[in-house]
């Protein structure tokens, strides 16, 4: 008998597997997106600070300008693709006008999906408004 | 899945039968009966200690607000002497400091804790004498805090406590202290409750009860749980450089001595502006939960509505710079908060969007709670129009501290917290009294407290752009704000008039009144399906949930709750059961026994208590002993409550369904709840990592030469002896797990002199170099960051000691080792720690180019 | 400025609204090209507002009162998506961009002249740079019309804020660092100044006078500012200020009195204001200053003098008000 970290009392076998969280079906998506909209918006923010706090007042905010841009745009890349597993498993079609309360496993992996989509788009939105000041300011 | 339950293709329950039920509800009925007479202070089910936490904050508010009545009759007219100014500072400083951390954070805990678990058809909470120690914990901190106003030694920095003037003794006295260390005392209590929600709506919903059919209530509870996860420990680590500055005089914030002001609003508004959110989420909880019980009709939207939650808790954390927009950082950086300020008014429109597209399509009933809804949508709307105007950076550069802002922030409060919480009061008021209050009072409460606020809040805005700053005792005739501010003031005791209203209506003796129906609402949320008069176990027995509004969608089920037709109807052991689903689908996964009435959480609480309390007055001896009785309490209370091993692995819980009684590793909610708790603890520690490389941005020439740098060969040993240790422990696991229980027990006592050498070996690093954490900030920042690993090593320790006991006397064994995985799973993140400790002394500096 | 043909429109409507636009702390005074930025921008966000605000509440009041048809949920749900998502991204939008233009517009690094004024508890230190060098002086500042006045703030203990709500936004002054501002007054007149950031004890009575005037008596005031006091020989009310102890805090520039600690007095009696804005210079609050300071603002550093009556403190206060 193998002795792992999870391994349960071994008297009986308990119904069901282990909790999954990571694997299908699961939740790490709903975080996903707006964890990168997190770090999107982190990076750009020390990237300026510490732009500004080493090279001085007044200096040009040309080049980080453009990595924030690119930043955002790698970002959105990535929030998209994520999109689509969030389409697939919400079904395939981008229809946002129902409820989803089937009782089954099937009903609540959709479920996550259409929140992850929705997240998803309310993330690139955000990640749209953090690239504006970039654009805006061109010195510190 | 192919083993899974088929939950909705169960065997059918056995036939009723009355002598059966009777005497299950007997044995029910003696495994939650709480303690008579003056031993019921030592209760722990969620129904005493929801209600206790709920009337305990309503007692803070009620505090708070008569310290803003004081307020507004000072400057009800011109050059007043009313109050000095002594008294007035510390009046606006209680006044911010309590409503938030003594009303605003704990009624969100009081509110889950009494109704969570209803929700979820669960008999209690995971912990619930988690639960109560945190709700002494709150008392004490709370009573100790506001009690320092009559003698007059109330903290005066105001809420936000800002460096230099709260960090310079010569500036700020013990108020300040008594701040640091209460609210610390309370934080710590609100991050015990955090985990205690999240544990309990991520295990112990009801079978069934799938992430898709949740209720929007527990959504809410727990991405506002999961914010004070993350906002509350940087907070708890700037208190820590704060108090160290006070009482040692490390330099943290003076910048004579290499240290940053600005330095602590960071790390306050960190915690600050997520905060305002982990109030306002609650409440509109509350509304989404009333919303579809008036209208009829499930929410429309639902899952926007967990969008918007979940987006808010992220934005949330994207804003804090803004209330740092006048502190002159560039531009550039104001933006990007600016950026993130407008862009959270998206989610909050969807979410305010979703109740009125609820309403469209559905005839609501009139009725007092939907009255303060209502209420609560026209404040809060115009409060958050004035947050996208003060997002705006020129324009905060002129209400920044203005009038305006105090009329901003208390329309987003009163609106967005005060009158959801107020509906919420008469919408459970019959669940939790199961009498009915008196509606035309409850209508005169909402006029007076509507019309009142509005009288006084709305002229603010007013006076704001008339230019009268915050926090100011006293003004002149010729400021012009003479007429706003009598206006302002007649509104808030108006405002008084309807609160006191609603408190006599709440706390009305109302013993001979009839009792209310069952469900008087006709709602489709568990809570209602409690019996009148209610029982001290909740439900009957637990139900299996497959909709989203149980008492609407699922017929009949009232009635086979009460029957004993589903999951543990009886208590044949005498034990406290609860069952534990798993995260996604709810499938059950095991029986979970809890403690009953203890005496020990509240040692363990009072001791804590002590504790902040006689640090405030730098009592350290006395302060040790009381040290030594918080871990005495606990360990024992740890010892007798938890992780115990079950008179037989596993218990028959009705329809067919058989489940163990003991899980370990991340089946178990201690695992959980150390995961989480650990997690909050890496927030803090966070935070201290921003603190570094802050100073190493704002100051030129924060890292020393290379002779003033802590010796790398000594952090090297260290860090190799602190992993060694960490590896132990992990060994220790294994070698249990395989039956050699002596091994176990050396490596876990072994352990200890391994971690000793290697803190001693930092230690000496910094030691050895002469870096002194009172002459500059690096030093301080190498010394704190040493400390913060002792610190934890210590308490690492008692947990080796405690639990190679556990293995000696046969309660931790190869089979049940939870305690064991649980010391695993704190010694995972201790090691996470050590090295990125290692990385910012040894690696960073390398790096830089300033290294050996 | 569209904002003052608003604010015409808007002073017709009501007498309340009227009340709210004197004042000398007023941000709508019009009286700085800062402070005009920032209010043409108000009134578009209070008009906005309310118009928002009303549509808002009128749908809910709407659906309070009439039920849709339930099977018309699906436009139910558009309605979020419409009025919930895509309407407010497209207006805050909007607003943040034009709110960081006004930001990159408003915001300067350099002025037609350089104030510094560093934040004491609770009163202001101005030092005006000047070609010639810098003068000195406290609590009151002057600034000539039309020229961009370039602040660099500073403070000595705590963080303090400076702001002239009818010149501008306000900037803190925190111990450690540089903070700077730029303010263009366009109007004459006596504006007020305020801490805007809560520091401790007196904070509420941390003011000071903004004078703004015409380029050639600002320039006639300047250097009146920079020549040292005017006092006579062996003047008895010098010899009172120095015997008790005043010259250890306070400078008069042309006597011994070098004291670096309080406010310069060397022309104490050409400001308006006493106590850092805050009282008329008069003999009698000057006399009442010296002999009960407490009373008049508690908690400063300064000590009281209550021993120093009758004849001495006419002295005194005579030679104080000769300072100009």
């Amino acid at each position: 008998m193998r002795h792992g970290s999870d391994e349960q009392p071994r008297h009986f076998t308990a119904p069901g597997d282990a909790p999954r969280v990571i694997d299908q079906g699961s939740v790490w998506i709903l975080v996903a997106a707006p964890s990168i909209w997190a770090a999107h918006f982190l990076l750009s923010y020390w990237l300026a600070a510490i732009w500004c706090a080493k090279s001085g007042p007044m200096a040009s905010l040309v080049e980080p300008r453009w990595i924030i841009v690119a930043l955002g745009l790698i970002s959105a890349a990535l929030i998209t693709w994520l999109g689509w597993i969030a389409v697939r498993r919400y079904g395939g079609v981008f229809v946002i006008f129902e409820e989803i309360t089937e009782s089954s496993e099937r009903g609540r992996d959709r479920f996550i999906g259409h929140v992850a989509l929705l997240l998803c788009v309310l993330s690139v939105v955000a990640i749209g408004f953090t690239v504006i000041p970039g654009l805006v300011f061109a010195t510190c | 899945m192919t083993d899974e339950i088929d939950l909705s293709r169960l065997p059918p329950p056995e036939p009723y039968d009355q002598a059966r039920d009777k005497a299950q509800r007997k044995r029910l009925m003696d495994a939650w009966r709480e303690p008579p007479g003056w031993k019921i202070i030592s209760a722990v089910n969620n129904s005493h200690i929801g209600k206790w936490y709920l009337l305990t904050s309503f007692a803070f508010f009620t505090f708070a607000g008569i310290l803003a009545l004081m307020m507004r009759a000072q400057l009800a007219v011109p050059g007043n002497d009313l109050l000095s100014q002594q008294l007035y500072n510390q009046l606006f400083t209680l006044h911010g400091t309590a409503m938030m951390f003594l009303f605003a954070v704990p009624i969100f805990e009081a509110v889950a804790i009494l109704i969570l678990p209803e929700i979820l058809g669960a008999r209690d909470l995971p912990f619930p004498r988690l639960s109560a120690f945190g709700f002494w914990c709150f008392v004490i901190g709370g009573i100790f805090v506001s009690g320092s106003i009559f003698f007059g030694v109330a903290p005066d920095g105001g809420w936000f406590m800002y460096t230099p003037l709260s960090s310079d003794p010569a500036y700020s006295g013990l108020g300040t202290d008594i701040w640091l260390l209460g609210l610390s005392f309370i934080e710590v209590s609100s991050i015990a409750a955090a985990v205690e929600l999240i544990v309990g709506v991520l295990k112990s919903r009801p079978p069934g009860m799938r992430l898709n059919l949740m209720p929007l209530y527990c959504w809410y509870v727990l991405v506002v749980a999961g914010m004070i996860l993350f906002a509350f420990p940087p907070l708890i680590a700037g208190d820590l450089l704060l108090e160290m500055e006070r009482a040692f005089g490390w330099a943290f914030f003076d910048p004579d001595r290499g240290g940053d002001p600005l330095l602590w609003q960071h790390l306050f508004w960190i915690f600050g502006h997520p905060e305002v959110y982990i109030i306002f989420l609650p409440s509109i909880a509350l509304i989404a939960t009333m919303l579809p019980t008036f209208a009829g009709r499930p929410m429309v939207g639902h899952s926007w509505i967990v969008l918007s939650a979940v987006g808010v808790a992220f934005l949330s954390f994207g804003l804090w710079v803004h209330h740092m927009f006048t502190t002159g950082l560039p531009e550039i950086s104001l933006s990007f908060f600016s950026a993130a300020s407008e862009a959270v008014a998206v989610p909050t429109g969807i979410q305010i969007f979703c109740f009125i597209a609820t309403m469209l399509v559905s005839k609501v009933r009139p009725s007092v709670p939907m009255l303060f809804a209502g209420g609560a949508l026209a404040i809060f709307v115009f409060g958050g129009l004035t947050g996208v105007m003060v997002a705006l950076v020129p324009f905060d550069w002129q209400a920044h501290d203005s009038y305006f802002v105090v009329a901003h922030l208390h329309y987003t409060l009163i609106g967005g917290m005060l009158f959801p919480l107020f509906a919420g009061i008469y919408y459970w008021y019959p669940f939790v009294t199961q009498k009915t209050f008196n509606a035309r009072a409850g209508r005169w409460s909402f006029w007076l407290m509507f019309g009142g606020f509005n009288v006084a809040f709305l002229p603010m805005h007013w006076t704001g752009i008339m230019g009268m700053p915050r926090r100011v005792w006293t003004y002149d005739l010729s400021d012009g704000w003479a007429v706003l501010n009598m206006v302002s003031t007649i509104g808030a005791f108006i405002f008084a008039a309807g609160f006191a209203v609603l408190a006599l209506n709440v706390l009305w003796p109302r013993g001979k009144a009839p009792l209310v129906e069952r469900n008087l609402w006709n709602a489709g949320t568990m809570e209602w399906a409690a019996e009148v008069p209610d029982k001290p176990w909740g439900v009957r027995s637990i139900p299996y949930i497959h909709t989203r509004y149980p008492l609407w969608e699922q017929d009949g089920l009232i009635g086979e709750i009460d029957r004993g037709e589903w999951f543990l109807p009886d208590a044949e052991e005498g034990k406290r059961e609860l069952i534990v689903t798993d995260i996604l689908d709810a499938r059950p996964l095991f029986v979970q026994r809890v403690g009953g009435p203890s005496f020990l959480t509240l040692g363990s609480a009072f001791c804590l208590g002590a504790v902040f309390i006689l640090a405030t007055f730098h009592l350290w001896t006395i302060t040790l002993i009381f040290g030594a009785g918080f871990v005495g309490f606990t360990l024992w209370w740890l010892w007798t409550g938890t992780s115990l091993i079950p008179e037989r692995p596993e218990k028959y819980a009705g329809r067919g369904l058989t489940l163990p009684t003991y899980a370990q590793g991340n089946r178990s909610p201690g695992w959980w709840a150390v995961f989480i708790t650990m997690t909050g603890d890496m927030t803090a520690f966070m935070g201290l990592v921003f603190s570094y490389f802050f100073y190493w941005t704002a100051l030129p020439d924060f890292l020393p030469s290379a002779a003033h740098l802590p010796g790398f060969g000594w952090l090297l040993l260290g860090l190799a002896l602190l992993i060694g240790a960490w590896a132990m422990t992990t060994a220790s696991r294994e070698t249990l797990g395989h039956g050699r229980r002596r091994l176990s027990m050396a490596l876990l006592i072994g352990a200890l002199p391994v971690g000793a050498l290697g803190i001693g070996a930092w230690g000496w690093s910094a030691y050895a170099k002469g870096l002194d954490p009172t002459v500059q900030s690096f030093d301080a920042m190498v010394w704190m960051l040493i400390l913060w690993m002792g610190l934890h090593l210590l308490l690492n320790w008692v947990m080796h000691l405690y639990v190679a006991a556990r293995v000696k006397f046969g309660h931790c064994t190869p089979e049940y080792r939870a305690d064991l995985m649980n010391l695993t799973l704190f010694s995972h993140f201790l090691a996470l720690t050590a090295v990125t400790i290692f990385a910012l002394l040894a690696l960073f500096p390398l790096m830089m180019g300033v290294g050996p | 400025m569209t904002g003052q043909l608003l604010r015409r429109g808007i002073l017709l409507i009501g007498p309340a609204l009227l009340a709210g636009c004197e004042g000398r702390h007023n941000w709508l005074a019009s009286a700085g090209a800062e402070a005009q930025r920032v209010e043409d921008l108000f009134w578009v966000l209070l008009i906005g507002a309310v118009l928002i605000w009303c549509l808002v509440i009128g749908a809910a009041v709407y659906a309070h009162r009439r039920q849709v048809d339930p099977s018309l949920e699906t436009q139910a749900r558009r309605f979020i998506l419409w009025g919930g998502a895509v309407f407010p991204t497209v207006v805050v939008g909007a607003l943040l961009v034009w709110g960081l233009v006004i930001l990159r517009d408003i915001t300067a690094d350099e002025g037609d002249l350089t104030v510094r004024v560093d934040g004491e508890r609770w009163w202001w230190r101005v030092i005006y740079e000047t070609p010639e060098g810098e003068v000195v002086t406290a609590n009151e500042i002057r600034l000539p019309v039309d020229r961009t006045a370039f602040f660099r703030l500073t403070a000595d203990d705590v963080i303090h804020s400076f702001w002239v709500p009818a010149l501008g936004g306000k900037m803190d002054m925190i111990p450690g660092r540089e903070t700077t501002l730029a303010l263009t007054p366009v109007a004459t007149g006596n504006w007020g100044g305020l801490c805007a950031e809560y520091c401790g004890g007196a904070h509420a009575l941390m003011r000071f006078d903004t004078i703004v005037m015409e380029q050639e008596a600002f320039d006639a005031w300047l250097t009146a500012q920079a020549a040292p006091a005017e006092v006579a020989e062996g003047d008895p009310g010098l010899e009172i200020f120095q015997a008790e102890g005043c010259g250890a805090c306070h400078t008069i520039r042309g006597t011994e009195a070098q004291g670096p600690v309080g406010p310069d007095l060397t022309h104490l009696a050409s400001r308006e204001k006493l106590g850092a804005g805050l009282y008329d210079i008069t003999p009698e609050t000057m006399a009442r200053w010296i002999t009960n300071t407490h009373a008049m603002k508690p908690d400063i550093d300064m000590p009281p003098y209550p021993d120093l009556q009758g004849d001495r403190l006419d002295r005194l206060v005579a030679f104080l008000m000769s300072l100009d």
